[in-house]
């Protein structure tokens, strides 16, 4: 007997990531998930966009890191609410995830929710936080190619942020291919050339993400 | 490595299914999966086939639809099927190109049981 079905397979997560979203809603809290590979600058972008926004939005971070607490503990330093979920060894964070998380944060008052996914270009694309933007990090060490070859995290992603542009001089990256491919993929992509050590180009990001927490008000 | 949770959410899917359609064996599992989506079926197969045993879907078959990964090109107007993406037209080589398909999410589409 056939039995046609027809469903996605992330149904259940969808449905608790869309939980999570009604409470950011009704909280008034914006919330980016930061996906990109291990190293390509997750932490050092929180812990820039903190020491720049701190002051105008209070802030809170989700850490997901597949072991050690690191990354929590160096975001814990500015003196900001953070949570770190232990993934268990998964490549990814799921909705589950943050919605444990989200119970042992302080979200009083908060208008900005940070999460650092996993370091991992493949995996946490297609589970669902809850979050209002997907943002990419991809650093010029890694190379041009990469949206080419990881067309669905570019094209679930608001945000193209191309790391480490102080290494241009050292590393063969085509910015004009990344670029390309990245907008054939998706052309409503927001794409910013940055620097998290010298921090160059950093404006535009601050920018867009404060025109996007400014247009979030509570329900 | 996300293919484990993947396995897990479409054994989850199918005991809801068993419970709703009353049949007690699974033989084959049809999906629909884009070629440029980032699950990788060989992993995705053993995944299932290890949560599976003991299972209503113990030997169950998995069979995907994989669907292509589609470009427009402006400059032509045209389509173009691949398995891989890439921004550059297979036809003109213009790099007026978006891409339309081939990022679709894993899907269930039917069961086969007895
Ligand atoms: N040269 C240079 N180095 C950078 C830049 N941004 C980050 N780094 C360095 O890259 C390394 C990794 O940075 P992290 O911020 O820890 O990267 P991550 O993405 O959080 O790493 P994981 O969480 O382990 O995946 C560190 O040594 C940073 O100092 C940059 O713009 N330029
Ligand atoms: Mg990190
Ligand atoms: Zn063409």
């Amino acid at each position: 007997m056939k039995i046609s079905v027809v469903s996605n397979i992330l149904e259940a997560n969808d449905r608790i990531a869309a939980e999570n979203k009604a409470l950011f809603d009704e909280r008034g809290i914006y919330a980016v998930n930061i996906m990109s590979s291990p190293g390509a600058g997750k932490t050092s972008l929180v812990e820039k966009t903190v020491e720049a926004l701190g002051d105008r939005f209070r802030i809170a971070v989700i850490e997901g890191d597949i072991q050690d607490t690191c990354d929590a503990e160096r975001v814990a330093r500015l003196g900001i609410p953070v949570v770190q979920i232990n993934t268990g060894g998964a490549c990814h964070i799921d909705g589950n995830m943050v919605r444990g998380a989200l119970s042992s944060l302080d979200l009083d008052g908060v208008r900005l929710l940070i999460v650092e996914n996993v370091g991992n270009l493949v995996c946490p694309a297609e589970f669902k936080l809850g979050e209002h933007a997907k943002v990419m990090l991809l650093s010029t060490p890694e190379g041009a190619d990469k949206p080419a070859k990881y067309p669905l995290m570019f094209q679930e992603s608001s945000v193209l942020l191309i790391n480490k542009t102080d290494l241009l001089p050292y590393v063969d990256f085509d910015m004009a291919k990344a670029r390309r491919d990245a907008l054939a993929i998706n052309r409503n992509l927001r794409i910013f050339e940055i620097s998290c050590k010298n921090a160059e180009g950093l404006e535009g990001w601050y920018g867009w993400l404060s025109g996007e927490i400014e247009s979030t008000r509570k329900r | 490595m996300h293919e484990i949770s993947l396995a897990s959410s479409l054994l989850d899917i199918i005991n809801e299914q068993a419970a709703k359609h009353r049949f007690n064996r699974v033989n084959a599992v049809k999906l629909s999966l884009g070629c440029a989506s980032s699950v990788e079926p060989k992993a995705l197969e053993f995944a299932f086939s290890v949560q599976a045993q003991g299972t209503i879907a113990d030997g169950a078959s998995l069979r995907f639809e994989m669907q292509p990964v589609v470009h427009y090109c402006f400059s032509c107007r045209r389509d173009h099927s691949a398995e891989v993406f890439s921004s550059v037209c297979a036809f003109c080589g213009s790099e007026d190109v978006i891409l339309t398909g081939g990022t679709e999410e894993l899907r269930l589409l039917e069961l086969d049981v007895d």
